[in-house]
């Protein structure tokens, strides 16, 4: 059965508890400590061994509905979009990236080799290579939890909901129906990000989609993402003609040494 | 299990999924609050972070680029001669299949080098999987060179092995091609801004810029005025290919100012224009009638370098272009995202907003 995450962006509070409980449960090593300056976002991004990230957007514009003066909080937990076309799985040329029995993407530590091609594959800019250690990295929709049944640290630990875990169905009606919830109660700035192929052409929907409140790029999503693999027939294309047309010229300049003048 | 306190020390044992990795002590340097052009869509940012990750390749990776398509390059231009004018071109034949040979090894020694886990280079070999360029071109190399070894070791035999080592370097010929373009698709296949755009020219461009730097190499090695003549054609044609598919390249990337700047100004940007320098200079000299053999290694210096810097022009400014967020947020508002590919464009606001308007 399809899992995934439905991250409602509108009742996240920043308090890094899905963060915390992302390096606890997969033990993932610290990447640096050090003060950003970027509001209270001093992870900043995702990477090879930061598979959540909490981001703070200071607005100088209200919500509709607050009557707090020229100013809004966004806070949003960010996390593998774990894409129906992922970038990272279709570019990895050893077969380490698969998609599991929930419908998930992981990557098999013991088969990757480090060619570092699904990092530029991703839209997302989700995946990795750790530099100690060789490999790429990201979130596995805590791969080992979901075979045991149970939830994954993250959303186990969201004291807000904010993170939903569950069977995609349930999370899409679930999804629809929040949204329109804020809708009726004037948060005008409601809708869903990537949550099918028709939301989404370019990936054909995630895994792990989101509520947000203002336009992706505010969030560091990109607004028109693509799996770059849906481009590639026409590469391939414009590869074999041109390669046609190098053999012809191979064949012509060496036709044009048959003749007695080249003596 | 008891080491004599009532703690289960097995508790202590690290064993979660990222447990491998070690701790970084590495810092990030910050960015101060970007407060510019709020509101404007396509020019609002995350703190100026970048949405995508640069690669991970080093200049391995761009040396591999030129190596492989100038190796492919040679190796199908000897097939030709192979096929036709064996005779009297046998020293450009003899010359083509040491080329690949080495070539072959110089291309597998840098793509190793380059992996995070040399040691698991074979991983490459356990599947093939058509959606990956990488893979696809990972065998490409491996029947290259099987075929190129075959081709040169077999000419230290007798007749009859001289004559599979024909066979055999035709087939490498055709998989050169493949080697020299193949890059192409690679690199365009990623969301990169300045290397996903331009998706259809990148593969015109590497393999013209492989026969261009493989004309170059027999240059450098030289041969008999009809050899000469051959590397002639085939050179000229391909330098002509090369400066032609810069051009076009750079004016589709042109549509986003934001995602050409890496071609314009920096290090990438002057790899990019020496590159078209240099060619254009390997070209010009390569015309003059009846040149020595040094002008002529002159124009081989020339055109190696362009092919070269083609490279390291596009792989540098591919690293640049994924630092930067706005490229790939225009790109995207501008059409050049999932847009040009499907027809429709992602939902980036209430009321079914479209990133694009229809
Ligand atoms: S978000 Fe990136 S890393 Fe995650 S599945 Fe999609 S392409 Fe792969």
């Amino acid at each position: 059965m399809p899992k995934g995450f439905f991250t409602d962006t509108s009742i996240c509070i920043g308090c890094k508890a899905c963060e915390v409980a992302c390096k606890q449960w997969n033990q993932l090593p610290e990447d640096g400590f050090f003060f950003s300056g970027m509001s209270y976002d001093n992870t900043m991004q995702l990477d090879a061994s930061t598979w959540r990230h909490v981001s703070f957007i200071e607005r100088p514009v209200a919500l509709s509905g607050q009557d707090a003066g020229a100013f809004s909080w966004l806070m949003s937990s960010d996390v593998c979009k774990h894409c129906q076309r992922a970038g990272c799985l279709e570019n990895c040329p050893t077969g380490a990236i698969i998609r599991t029995e929930f419908d998930t993407v992981y990557v098999q530590p013991d088969i990757c080799n480090g060619c570092g091609y699904c990092v530029v594959g991703c839209p997302f800019g989700v995946i990795n290579r750790r530099e100690e250690d060789g490999r790429a990295w990201k979130c596995t929709l805590c791969y080992d939890r979901l075979t045991d049944g149970m939830t994954p640290a993250c959303a186990k630990a969201c004291p807000t909901a904010s993170i939903q875990f569950g069977e995609l169905e349930d999370l899409h009606r679930d999804a629809h129906a929040r949204v329109e919830r804020l809708q009726a109660a004037g948060v005008k700035e409601a809708y869903l990000y990537g949550v099918d192929k028709d939301n989404q052409p370019g990936t054909e929907g995630l895994n792990a989609f989101f509520l947000l409140l203002d336009q992706p790029e505010v969030y560091n999503l990109p607004p028109d993402p693509v799996v770059p693999t849906k481009k590639a027939a026409e590469s391939w294309r414009a590869m074999f003609y041109t390669a046609l047309g190098a053999a012809a010229v191979a064949m012509a300049a060496v036709i044009a040494t048959r003749g007695e003048r080249a003596r | 299990m008891s080491d004599g306190r009532n703690i289960d020390s097995r508790l202590g044992t690290l064993s979660g999924e990222g447990s491998q990795q070690r701790g970084a002590t590495e810092v990030v340097p910050w960015k101060a609050l970007d407060t510019s052009g709020y509101g404007v869509p396509g020019d609002r940012t995350y703190y100026d972070r970048p949405v995508i990750k640069k690669s991970v390749w080093s200049w391995d990776i761009p040396a591999y680029y030129y190596v492989g398509g100038a190796t492919g390059s040679a190796m199908a231009l000897g097939a030709a001669a192979t096929l036709i004018n064996r005779d009297r071109l046998s020293r450009l034949v003899l010359q083509s299949r040491v080329v690949g040979l080495a070539g072959s090894m110089v291309s597998a020694y840098f793509l190793v080098h380059d992996l995070g886990r040399p040691e698991r280079f074979l991983n490459m070999m356990r599947v093939f999987r058509p959606t990956s360029p990488m893979s696809v071109g990972a065998w490409i190399l491996f029947f290259f060179s099987g075929s190129a070894g075959v081709a040169a070791i077999s000419q230290l035999g007798p007749r009859w092995i001289r004559r599979i080592g024909d066979a055999s370097a035709v087939i490498s010929g055709v998989f050169g091609l493949g080697l020299s373009g193949y890059t192409g698709v690679l690199v365009s296949n990623t969301t990169v801004p300045v290397w996903q755009r331009p998706h259809r020219l990148m593969p015109a461009l590497f393999l013209s810029s492989g026969v261009s730097g493989a004309a170059s190499v027999f240059d450098l090695l030289g041969g008999n005025p009809r050899e000469q003549r051959a590397v002639l054609l085939f050179g000229t044609a391909g330098k002509l290919a090369e400066l032609s598919f810069a051009y076009l390249m750079e004016r589709s990337v042109a549509t986003v100012p934001e995602a050409a700047r890496p071609l314009e100004d920096g290090l990438s940007g002057f790899l990019w224009k020496a590159s078209k320098v240099l060619t254009a200079a390997s070209l010009l000299i390569a015309l003059v009638p009846n040149s020595s053999a040094r002008v002529r290694r002159i124009s081989g210096v020339l055109g190696s370098l362009g092919s070269l810097c083609t490279r390291f022009g596009v792989h540098y400014a591919g690293q640049r272009s994924a630092m930067n967020p706005r490229a790939t947020f225009q790109q995207q508002r501008g059409g050049q995202g999932a847009y040009a590919v499907t027809g429709r464009a992602a939902v980036t606001g209430p009321g079914d907003a479209r990133a694009v308007l229809e």
